[in-house]
């Protein structure tokens, strides 16, 4: 892409918010990969005297261990968008499926079983939901995942539910249809692909949840637990120091609020583009 | 003559319809509610059999006492087939027994009673703030003709909904709490007044994400509603400031916030467990995670099985006065 068409993209509404987002996001995926390959201290090493304040050596401090807070920071990346990712991609597609076959489902029981089902799970708030799974499973990032794959698929599955009502009856389906085209190729070249348009536009949004749901999980310590490289647990451990020492805490809190924020304004300039705000 | 009495029974005629509906709608919606509230019922239920292996020697250690471990699965209402177990379970929840907590031997609901007033009293000061800071903040921003002010304000709460409350919450402790000492932390007071200094701030940290989420809406449902032909009719009659944003503005535009309001009320009892944990405010949340970690399996059932019917609750509600609000809502 030339420069000159590159500007002209920038002007649409939205593609400007698009491209903050997902430079934002890229840098934080990029000092996730090449710190942990290239940096001198590990997330787990002792490297010096502990509680320093950011200097030279240690770019972001020491904590109270005395461990490196850059290096411990940008190796939590994989960890949190990770974990994030895989729950939202599981649910992601289970769920859709599962909507695209209540949707175009002719059996009333069926469609009433699964629906209630669904209606119920999403009843609870996914946090509260997610802790009391916890309990019964004991805490751990492998847990959070298994969570999310038996519960978040629900909103999905709505969303795809409602989304699937209405593609199958557009007359492009109903052309297939009468061409004789086989249920399985309709239903994957017709109706999949604008069902899935709407369940990822709700998973860009889901994902920003998700990272706030992990984190979240583990500042509770029930995800990721101490010593762990992870930005919630990070942030539980810091806060004792937080007055004297507000480093330990503050740097993976902003690397967790830019995460998010730069997901954020990709929603956002999506939106825009849509005309949707 | 007989046209005019023929008039009037057809508009007394189309009010006693418009009740039937009325009616008919409520049931079917509390219908569906009771629908779902037995799901959760079931979820709540089927939690402990998730537990890989056995849930009392898991509690009690694999080398426990046999009878130990036996009178364990009595208390824990695991020791009969489990079709009995559901049953018992719906029935002690009919007649308000929620079990006995594992740790300290007291009764769930106790626990539950003690606790839910301080998790009740955070969530509905956290809505009074976010409603009384959103309705007049996307008026404005609707209202107002400014490119730039639309701009900031999409902005600016696209980018508070995405911030970690807990971690927000640790900063404005930092500011408030530390240094300044206006929001202390510890000795919550249960007592009316006293205990809105310990709330406030936690009310605050949640509102954040509450009123970007629920401005946006009523923003862009006041966008719609300017556009519609009765607003201008408003405007054209000279209608009175107060009664044309009320009446011509706000309340047709108001259904879907009052039904993501309700929605959003079952979002809030889940961050309510973080800020309980932050502010180390003793509410059913903060019981939820002690019962979390020390594996008190019905505490945390019922605790759940409370949110559950909570966010029923609230969302049958909430579309109950979505209806009132606007009649073209469909539920």
């Amino acid at each position: 892409m030339s420069f000159k068409k590159f500007r002209r993209w920038m002007d649409e509404p939205g593609n400007s918010v698009i491209f903050t987002g997902s430079t934002m996001f890229v840098i934080i995926v990029l000092a996730g990969i090449l710190v942990p390959f290239f940096y001198r201290f590990g997330p787990y090493d002792f490297v010096g005297e502990p509680l320093q304040a950011p200097n030279s050596q240690f770019l972001f401090g020491t904590d109270q261990l005395g461990r490196d807070v850059f290096s411990r920071t940008f190796h939590a990346v994989y960890l949190d968008l990770g974990v994030a990712f895989l729950g939202v991609a599981i649910p992601f597609v289970t769920g859709t499926v599962i909507g695209i076959i209540l949707g175009i489902s002719k059996s009333k029981r069926l469609i009433a079983l699964i629906s209630s089902i669904i209606d119920g799970i999403n009843a609870f708030p996914l946090l509260i939901l997610a802790a009391a799974l916890i309990a019964f499973l004991g805490p751990g990032l492998g847990s959070v995942i298994i969570i999310l794959s038996l519960t978040n698929w629900a909103r999905y599955a709505r969303i795809a539910r409602t989304k699937a009502v209405v593609v199958s009856q557009q007359n492009y389906v109903e052309a297939a249809y009468t061409l004789g085209y086989p249920r399985r190729r309709i239903i994957r070249k017709h109706i999949a692909p604008n069902v899935s348009s709407e369940t990822i536009a709700y998973g860009l949004s889901d994902f920003i949840l998700v990272i706030l749901l992990v984190a979240g999980l583990s500042f509770l310590g029930l995800a990721a637990t101490p010593p762990t490289a992870e930005w919630g647990a990070m942030i539980s451990e810091g806060r004792g120091y937080i007055q004297a020492s507000p480093w330990v805490t503050l740097f993976p809190g902003a690397a967790l609020c830019w995460a998010a924020i730069s997901l954020a304004f990709i929603v956002e300039g999506l939106n825009r583009r849509e005309g949707k705000v | 003559m007989a046209q005019s009495t023929g008039k009037q029974d057809k508009t007394e005629q189309t009010a006693v319809d418009n009740r039937k509906v009325f009616a008919y709608k409520v049931g079917i919606r509390f219908i569906r509610s009771i629908a779902v509230a037995f799901w959760v019922t079931v979820i709540a239920f089927t939690l402990i059999r998730l537990v890989p292996g056995d849930p009392a020697s898991n509690r009690l250690g694999v080398d426990a006492d046999p009878a130990a471990l036996a009178a364990m699965r009595k208390q824990l209402g695991l020791d009969v087939p489990p079709i009995q177990q559901f049953f018992n379970f719906f029935r002690g929840l009919i007649q308000g027994d929620l079990g006995t907590s594992l740790q300290f031997d007291r009764e769930v609901s106790d626990i539950v009673f003690s606790a839910l007033p301080v998790t009740l009293w955070l969530i509905a000061l956290s809505v009074v703030i976010s409603i009384v800071v959103a309705i007049p903040l996307a008026l404005f921003v609707a209202t107002s003709k400014s490119v730039i002010v639309a701009y900031i304000f999409r902005s600016s709460t696209a980018i508070a909904i995405a911030l970690p409350n807990f971690f927000i919450a640790l900063i404005l402790i930092l500011i408030f709490s530390i240094r300044f000492e206006w929001a202390p932390l510890l000795g919550y007071t249960r007592e009316f007044p006293g205990n809105l200094e310990y709330l406030w701030l936690p009310a605050v940290v949640n509102a954040t994400t509450l009123v970007s989420i629920l401005a946006r809406v009523l923003y862009s449902s006041i966008g719609d509603t300017l556009r519609e032909e009765f607003v201008e009719t408003g405007i054209i009659r000279g209608i009175g400031r107060f009664r044309f944003l009320w009446y011509y503005i706000l309340k047709p535009s108001l259904a879907p916030t009052v039904v993501l309001l309700s929605y959003i009320m079952g979002v809030m009892l889940g961050t309510t467990v973080i800020m309980e944990a932050v502010f180390s405010l003793p509410g059913i949340g903060t019981e939820l995670i002690a019962g979390v970690f020390n594996r008190d399996y019905p505490t945390v059932q019922a605790i759940v099985f409370i949110f559950g019917v909570i966010v029923v609750f609230f969302s049958f509600l909430g579309d109950l006065l979505a209806y009132w609000l606007d009649r073209r809502v469909k539920f």
